[in-house]
């Protein structure tokens, strides 16, 4: 499907993000033997101690060689011959020259392309005695391990509620010998954001260890300072330029951002500053693009959001959503409670200021129980105006997916929208299914 | 006895602790639960220990979906299916959530809700170290304050301590069950009803370790031999007869209802030298490393606890085969599911057979599993 092409000329901050997530490989190479820098892995989107420990934080999939459209390679070449400006003049000529056959699909295909890895690295999973019965993101992550462990010096661990989660990451060590723990207690108790900011500590001090240079105050208040960046624009992104009359592209495309933000959030492409620019200008370009009145009227389009999609979901549901007529939002890191700022202010201690943070997603985002996660859902459901909700379960989620059946009464009761629920295993896998559902789920709003 | 007869003397007895006044408490049944300061507070522990069946699984469904562990869904077709399939249920005031794993906190939370319980919140560190022992003793603190709020009434120290030395005793007794030369089948059946009713049949389980005490009662050339793990054997569940019927033996419970219940034993010594309650409590959450809910070094300490009984059975038993290796799963369990493979692979290394038994509660299983197990037994 081409639905793409005319939204793609001019977003060169969102080329760039994609080329960013897909040439890991080279770039990770790069930094591992040129700039002797030490490569850890992360999930979920945890990676300021990392940085902040001038090591380079991964998510696995990134050390993946994918198959790079060849527009993005021509990209990339024309960006070091003249640079990412030039290289959107480029593209403004290269379309006048009816240029727009190589350039179809563009978005689509990164999308797929990282998908496509996905379930290949899921498959090595299973083939790897992993049980097909965990969700598709733990058994996909473990392919990652398997296929590319070895590159890596350190792996850092955060504790959460889901027991699969946590047993998972116990089984990293067979993969990274060097396992860094942040054990998050389950509920922010009495002093526990003390013990807390101890196991941080203890984190970094491992960190040190690994990477050979010293955490300062500093250096953690820089990184911070540039992941509160990043989630203020993540958050203008979510709120302002999602929830506006007029996009700055087709609906489809604009959610195919959101999924690729979602996952490239992880690591921030390994590199914090670039992220933070490429954010900075997608943020800019959409809003002289809406300005400019170049996009698309979504006014009669209902928005919905399609949530949770980081254990994995079809990512054809967008498509299939904007063929119904609507357009779709993913949010999940904002669900979570992911996007909150860590406090840099003067006087502030940057270890108990992260430790205060780690405890927002843990109290109010995932929570610490159902009752938690769902409130968080009508909360963000209510702050974005959304206008339905698909629940996407997630087979063999016993955290997150299950709590469907309490979320389903409270949006009764506290949102009155219409909402529907799509099972998830593999990509692809249920594609039908997903249609009819999401065709019967639309018909509601059409009454 | 069978699981009938234990399932209706414990409802005489439910009855019976309810018309004295006792509030009972329910909670899923797994390790780490203070149960000492719970009765400290009078109250009755009772631990969900009970298997299930299709329509119990069934039941739940309209509150998670199917790809949960069979043990959860079956808990909440205790509290949800009409009429219940156990009475002594409706006796229940109390439910207390824990997070043993993800699946806990959510039946809880349903369980309370559909039957309409109060519900008291205990969670465990998910990690073992100085922090999390300091964690645990705040949310040992948050449970005494959340019980004396709600009873009105202080829960004195000298109870708690007095509850953990009583609990501590009868631990003792399971362990000597443990020692007894009986079929497993039979240690299994009084492990069941000392999880169930506690110190309350203490005096019972005494005559019955006295009576077997020195006496040889199984041959067990006559057998294959066998060391459970993974997942506990509830209440009621058909698995350990097939396994009696296809010529197993179980010598070892390396489950939470076995060995992981009696290696939590306090000496003497440190009774004498730790006084105060809490910190007795939270030395038992240090010290219960064969537990699995504590990550990051769960399989293996697992492993280590094997390898180590294997090998202390070959010295006690040198002209006999080795111990192979049933690993219980209950399909879904976020706890034994994942590391399955590691876990065969890991022992087999060590020259350990393995089997990786992994089921629901769903009747139609029984045929397959019975394959399984037979096919198992013999090639040991
Ligand atoms: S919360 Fe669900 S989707 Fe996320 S890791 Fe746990 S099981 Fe997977
Ligand atoms: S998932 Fe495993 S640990 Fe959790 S309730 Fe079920 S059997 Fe117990």
């Amino acid at each position: 499907m081409s639905v793409f092409t005319d939204d793609i000329i001019g977003f060169k901050s969102v080329l760039r993000l994609a080329y960013n997530f897909l040439n890991g490989n080279s770039y990770l190479k790069r930094q591992k033997f040129k700039e002797r820098k030490k490569l850890i892995s992360v999930a979920l989107p945890f990676s300021d101690l990392i940085f902040a420990s001038d090591a380079v934080p991964v998510f696995p999939i990134r050390m993946e060689k994918f198959n790079i459209h060849p527009y993005l390679t021509a990209l990339d070449t024309a960006k070091n011959l003249l640079g990412w400006n030039w290289t959107t003049k480029l593209l403004t000529i290269a379309r006048k020259f009816d240029f727009l056959e190589i350039l179809d699909n563009v978005l689509d295909d990164v999308i797929y392309t990282i998908n496509d890895k996905y379930n290949e690295l899921y498959d090595l999973a299973i083939d790897n005695g992993i049980p097909s019965d965990f969700c598709y993101g733990i058994t996909g992550l473990t392919g990652m391990f398997i296929s590319k462990a070895k590159n890596l010096d350190a792996n850092i661990n955060f504790t959460i509620r889901c027991s699969a989660w946590n047993k998972y990451s116990e089984t990293l060590q067979d993969y990274v010998p060097r396992q860094i723990w942040v054990d998050i207690p389950p509920r922010n108790l009495d002093n526990s954001v003390e013990l807390l900011a101890d196991n941080v500590s203890k984190a970094i001090s491992d960190l040190e260890d690994v990477t050979g240079n010293f955490v300062t105050d500093n250096s953690l208040k820089k990184q911070f300072r540039i992941g509160n960046q990043i989630k203020r624009f993540y958050k203008t992104i979510l709120f302002e330029l999602s929830n506006s009359d007029f996009y700055p592209c087709n609906p489809a495309t604009f959610a195919e951002i959101l999924a690729l933000l979602g996952i490239s959030f992880q690591d921030y492409n390994s590199n914090a500053q670039r992220y933070l620019e490429n954010f900075s200008d997608l943020v800019k370009e959409s809003r002289e693009r809406i300005d400019k009145e170049r996009g698309m009227d979504v006014s009669d389009m209902p928005r919905i959001l399609v949530t949770p999609v980081f254990g994995g979901w079809e990512p054809q549901v967008h498509e299939i959503l904007y063929d119904l007529g609507a357009r779709t939002i993913y949010a999940d890191w904002e669900i979570l409670n992911l996007l909150e700022e860590i406090d840099v202010s003067k006087n502030s201690d940057p270890i108990r200021s992260y430790a205060e943070f780690l405890f927002k997603p843990t109290t109010y985002g995932i929570g610490y129980n159902q009752e938690a996660l769902t409130d968080s859902y009508i909360e963000t459901a209510k702050e974005l105006q959304v206008d339905g909700i698909v629940f996407n379960q997630v087979f063999g989620c016993h955290s997150i997916s299950n709590c469907y059946s309490r979320l389903r009464k409270k949006i009764r009761r506290k949102l009155e929208i219409p909402t529907t629920v799509i099972n998830f295993n593999k990509i692809g896998e249920n594609v039908e299914q997903v249609k009819t559902r999401l065709g019967a789920f639309m018909e509601m709003f059409h009454l | 006895m069978n699981s009938l007869e234990l399932l209706s003397e414990f409802e005489t007895f439910l009855q019976k602790k309810k018309d004295t006044g006792k509030k009972i408490i329910a909670f899923l049944g797994h390790d780490n639960i203070p149960i000492e300061l719970l009765e400290a507070a009078d109250f009755f522990p009772l631990r969900m220990i009970f298997a299930g069946d299709d329509q119990l699984m069934n039941s739940s469904n309209t509150y998670l979906p199917p790809s949960t562990c069979s043990f959860a869904q079956s808990c909440i077709g205790y509290f949800t299916l009409t009429p219940r399939t156990h009475k002594f249920l409706e006796y229940v005031d109390y439910f207390l959530l824990s997070n043993h794993c993800v699946s806990d906190i959510c039946v809880s939370e349903i369980i309370s809700d559909v039957a309409d319980l109060k519900r008291l919140d205990f969670y465990v560190p998910y990690y073992r170290n100085e922090n999390a022992s300091k964690y645990y003793k705040i949310e040992l603190t948050n449970l005494k304050n959340e019980i004396e709020k709600l009873t009105r009434e202080r829960i004195p120290d000298y109870k708690i301590r007095d509850s953990i030395i009583k609990q501590n005793d009868f631990k003792k007794v399971v362990k000597d069950i443990s020692n007894l030369k009986i079929k497993g089948y039979e240690k299994l059946k009084l492990y069941q009803k000392a999880m169930l009713f506690g110190p309350n049949v203490q005096p019972e389980l005494e005559r019955i370790v006295e009576k077997h005490r020195d006496h040889n009662e199984i041959n067990l050339k006559e057998y294959k031999n066998l060391l459970l793990t993974g997942c506990s054997i509830f209440i009621d569940d058909f698995l350990i007869d097939l396994i009696d019927e296809s010529g197993g033996n179980i010598v070892h419970f390396d489950t939470w209802i076995g060995h992981q219940y009696y290696s939590q034993i306090f000496s003497q010594e440190t009774l004498e030298k730790i006084q105060d309650p809490y910190k007795l409590l939270i030395k038992r959450f240090e010290t219960n490393v064969y537990g699995d809910h504590c990550i990051s070094h769960s399989l293996e300490n697992q492993i280590n606890s094997i390898i180590n009984y294997i090998n202390q059975f070959k010295k006690e038993n040198p002209n006999m085969e080795d111990v192979a290796v049933l690993n219980h799963i209950i399909k879904f369990c976020d706890h034994f599911s994942l590391f399955q493979s590691t876990f065969k692979q890991k022992l087999q290394e060590k020259g350990v057979k393995v089997l990786n038994l992994e089921r629901d509660y769903s009747r139609a299983m029984r045929g397959q599993l019975r394959t399984r197990i037979e096919a198992f037994m013999e090639m040991i």
